[in-house]
C-alpha cells in the first residue's frame, strides 16, 4: 500500500499506565497503517487493549511512545489545545452505548456537533436533517433519545459521526447493545459508508459475526496484534471462543458449535433451530 | 448552543421549579422589603411632595418634618416676603399627634393652615371643603372610612372637637396614620401660642431657581434652615433609609444567600448528573468554552426567569396588599430592579463556578470506558 496516501499510519504505539510496581502496559509496540475507505476490525479478550487502542487513534489519549499520523501529520505530537478541533472534523466516533444527549432531539444531537465546528445554526439543522433522512430517520427527527430503540439511537449517533465530514470513524463496540439482527444492520450500513464515502472505520468488537463486513480483522491479545487462531462464537451466549479452548462442542446438521461452559450447550441441545443462527460453526 | 442550556434547564422538571422558585423567592424577599421602603418614603413625602411650595423654611437645622419639631418667630413672615424673588408665604402650623373617634385613635399629622387658599392645604378633595374653616377639619378619607364617620360628625383633634368638613386622599402615611388639616387660628388655640409658626412655604416669582432664593433667604434671617422642597423631601427619604437600613441589609444579604444556595445547589446537582454528555461532548471536539457557555446560559436562563417571576409575584402585592387592608403601600423603585438585577448576576455568576470547574476537570477519554 501507498504509505503516503494512508489516512492513518500508526507506528510503534505503547501505551502505559501508572508506574512502578503497579503500572500497567495496555497498548505495546502496536503498528498499523489505513487506507482510505478501509474497514478495520479489531477483535481481542476483555482487558487486551482495544479501547485504549482507540482511545490513543482518536486523539483521546497520548500514546507513551510511538507515533500517530493523520494524512502525514503526526497528532500524537500536537498540543492539547489542538486536539478538540481534530476530533471535531477529522474523526466521527461511535459508543457502545450511543451516547446521545438526552434532552435533545435526534436532529439536535446531530446539528449541534456541526455547530461546535462552527456552523450557522440553519445551515448545521439542514445538513443533520439531510444526514438523519438518508439513514432513514426522516421520521423521527423530533424526537428524543429515550422515544428511540436502539437501532435507532445507533443510526442517529452515526449520522452525529458523520456530520463534519469526517476521514476516520472509530466505533468502540457499536452493537454490542443491540441485538443481532440489529447489530448486523449497522455493520452493513457502516459498510455502506465506509465503501461510497471513502471514509476509513476502524472498529473495536468481540462480536465475531460483524467479520465479515470488515476488509481486515486484526486479533489484539495483551496489547499486541497476534496471529488469529481458529474462532468461534458460541450460538447460545455470542462469547468468542477459541475452537480449540471450547468448554463443549456440539454436531448439528453437520456443522460443529463450540460453546463456551456445559450449560450453553446443553440449552443448544434442548432448541437447536433457536440457536443455529446465532453462531459460527465449522462446517 | 444556547438552545442547548434551554432543553438541559426545562429537562428536568423539579429541578427547574426548585431554581426557577428559589430564586423568585429569594428576590422576592428584597424587591418586596424595597417595595415596602419606597412605598413609606412615598408616603411620608407626599405632603411635601404635594404641597405647591418651591421653598420650605424651618428652625435651624430642621430638615424634614416626620420625627421633627420646628419652631419659628411668626415675626418672619414678612422678613421673607421682602427677600427678592419671593411670590408668597404661607406659614403653616405642623404637630404630630392623634385623631381620636370614639375609642379609635389614629395617628396624624396635625397640619394649621390659614385662612385664604395658599400653599400647603389638601390636595386632592373627595367630599366636602377644599379648606377648613374655624371649628372644621379635613380628614383623610381612609381614616374617616375605617373609624365609621363621614361629613358632619365630629372628631377629636389636639385635644379639641371638630367637625368634619372635607374628605381628602393620597394623606394616608405609615401605619395607619394620615394628614389632617384644621385652621390655623384652631391650631394656636389649642397649642396656646401665637408667636410661634412651624414652616413657611415659599412659592418664588416665575423664573426664578428655588435654590437661590432658598440661600437668598439663610442670608438675610439667622437661625433659620431654607431647602427646595426636592431637598427636604430627600431628607424626609433620607430618615426613612436611615432607619430601614440595617433591616434591608440583613435581609438583602439572607435573600441573595438563599438565592446562591438555591442555584448554586440546582446548577451542581444538574450539571453532575450531566457529567458523562459533557465527557461525550468533550470527546466529540467540544471545547471547554463551549461547555462552559452552556452552564452559564443555563445559570442566567434560571435567573432571569426567577428574577421575572419575584418581579412578578411583587407587582401582584402591589395590587393585592391595600385591597387586604393592610396599611402598607409597596412601590417598586427602578433603584430596587436594578439592584436586583445586578444581585441576580452574581447568584447566576456564582453558582456556574463551581459546575464549571466540575466541566474543566472531565477527562475526555472516559468516554469509551462508560460511565
Ligand atoms: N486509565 C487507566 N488507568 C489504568 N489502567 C488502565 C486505564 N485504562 C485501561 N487500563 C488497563 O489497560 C488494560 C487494557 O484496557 P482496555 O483498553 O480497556 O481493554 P479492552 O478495551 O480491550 O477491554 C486493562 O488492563 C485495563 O485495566
Ligand atoms: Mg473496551
Amino acid at each position: 500500500m501507498n504509505m503516503a496516501n494512508a489516512t492513518l499510519q500508526i507506528n510503534h504505539v505503547t501505551k502505559r499506565f501508572g508506574a512502578g510496581e503497579t503500572q500497567v502496559m495496555a497498548v505495546r509496540d502496536v503498528s498499523l497503517t489505513v487506507a482510505p475507505g478501509e474497514i478495520v476490525l479489531i477483535m481481542g479478550p476483555s482487558g487486551s487493549g482495544k479501547t485504549t487502542l482507540l482511545s490513543m487513534l482518536g486523539a483521546l489519549l497520548k500514546p507513551s511512545e510511538g507515533t500517530i499520523a493523520l494524512h502525514g501529520t503526526t497528532i500524537s505530537a500536537l498540543k492539547e489545545d489542538r486536539l478538540p478541533d481534530i476530533r471535531l472534523r477529522q474523526f466521527g466516533f461511535i459508543f457502545q452505548d450511543f451516547n446521545l444527549l438526552s434532552a435533545l432531539t435526534a436532529l439536535e444531537n446531530v446539528a449541534l456537533v456541526a455547530e461546535l465546528a462552527g456552523v450557522k445554526y440553519g445551515t448545521a439543522h439542514n445538513k443533520a436533517t439531510e444526514i438523519l433522512i438518508e439513514l432513514g430517520l426522516g421520521a423521527r427527527l423530533h424526537f428524543l433519545p429515550e422515544k428511540l430503540s436502539g437501532g435507532e439511537k445507533q443510526r442517529v449517533a452515526i449520522a452525529r459521526a458523520l456530520v463534519n465530514d469526517p476521514t476516520l470513524i472509530l466505533a468502540d463496540e457499536p452493537t454490542a447493545n443491540l441485538d443481532s439482527k440489529i447489530g448486523h444492520e449497522i455493520m452493513r450500513l457502516l459498510r455502506a459508508i465506509a465503501k461510497e464515502q471513502g471514509r476509513s472505520v476502524i472498529i473495536v468488537s468481540h462480536d465475531q459475526r460483524i467479520k465479515d463486513i470488515a476488509d481486515r480483522v486484526l486479533w489484539l491479545e495483551d496489547g499486541q496484534f497476534k496471529e488469529m487462531k481458529t474462532r468461534a462464537v458460541d450460538p447460545v451466549c455470542g462469547m468468542s471462543i477459541e475452537g480449540e479452548k471450547a468448554a463443549a462442542i456440539f454436531e448439528y446438521k453437520g456443522t460443529t458449535f463450540y460453546f463456551c461452559a456445559k450449560g450453553c450447550r446443553d440449552e443448544f441441545e434442548r432448541m437447536p433451530e433457536k440457536f443455529q443462527e446465532g453462531g459460527t460453526g465449522m462446517a | 448552543m444556547i438552545w442547548l442550556a434551554v432543553r438541559n434547564l426545562f429537562q428536568n422538571k423539579t429541578r427547574f421549579v426548585i431554581s426557577i422558585g428559589g430564586v423568585a423567592l429569594a428576590l422576592l424577599l428584597i424587591l418586596v422589603l424595597d417595595a415596602v421602603v419606597t412605598g413609606v418614603q412615598r408616603q411620608v413625602t407626599a405632603y411635601i411632595e404635594n404641597s405647591g411650595a418651591d421653598v420650605i423654611v424651618a428652625q435651624e437645622d430642621v430638615r424634614n418634618m416626620h420625627m421633627a419639631y420646628s419652631a419659628l418667630p411668626a415675626a418672619h413672615e414678612t422678613h421673607i416676603r421682602n427677600v427678592a424673588g419671593v411670590a408668597a408665604v404661607t406659614p403653616i402650623h405642623y404637630l404630630t399627634n392623634l385623631i381620636e373617634v370614639g375609642n379609635t385613635r389614629n395617628l396624624a399629622y396635625v397640619i394649621g393652615l390659614p385662612g385664604e387658599d395658599g400653599v400647603g392645604g389638601p390636595w386632592r378633595i373627595v367630599a366636602g371643603k377644599t379648606l377648613p374653616a374655624v371649628g372644621e377639619a379635613i380628614i383623610d378619607r381612609g381614616v374617616a372610612l375605617n373609624s365609621g364617620v363621614g361629613l358632619g360628625d365630629t372628631v377629636k383633634i389636639l385635644g379639641e372637637k371638630f367637625r368634619v368638613a372635607g374628605l381628602s386622599e393620597g394623606t394616608e402615611t405609615v401605619s395607619g396614620g394620615s394628614v389632617a388639616f384644621i385652621a390655623q387660628r384652631d391650631f394656636v388655640e389649642a397649642r396656646r401660642d401665637t408667636g410661634s409658626v412651624s414652616f413657611f412655604f415659599v412659592r418664588v416669582r416665575q423664573g426664578e431657581s428655588p435654590e437661590q432664593i432658598a440661600a437668598r433667604i439663610e442670608q438675610r434671617l439667622d437661625n433659620v434652615t431654607a431647602q427646595t422642597r426636592e431637598q427636604f423631601a430627600e431628607r424626609e427619604r433620607q430618615v426613612v433609609n436611615d432607619m430601614s437600613t440595617d433591616i434591608v441589609a440583613i435581609m438583602n444579604l439572607v435573600g441573595f444567600l438563599i438565592g446562591v444556595a438555591v442555584m448554586a445547589l440546582t446548577m451542581y446537582t444538574a450539571t453532575w448528573a450531566r457529567r458523562a454528555e459533557y465527557g461525550v461532548l468533550k470527546a466529540l471536539g467540544a471545547r471547554n468554552g463551549h461547555l462552559y457557555r452552556v452552564v452559564l446560559g443555563q445559570a442566567f436562563l434560571s435567573v432571569l426567569l426567577g428574577f421575572s417571576l419575584g418581579w412578578g409575584i411583587t407587582l401582584l402585592l402591589v395590587v393585592l396588599v391595600p385591597r387586604v387592608g393592610l396599611p402598607i403601600a409597596l412601590e417598586v423603585s427602578g433603584a430596587s430592579l436594578v439592584k436586583v438585577g445586578g444581585v441576580s448576576l452574581v447568584i447566576a455568576g456564582v453558582s456556574a463556578l463551581l459546575p464549571i470547574k466540575q466541566i474543566a476537570g472531565l477527562d475526555p477519554a472516559r468516554v469509551f470506558r462508560g460511565k
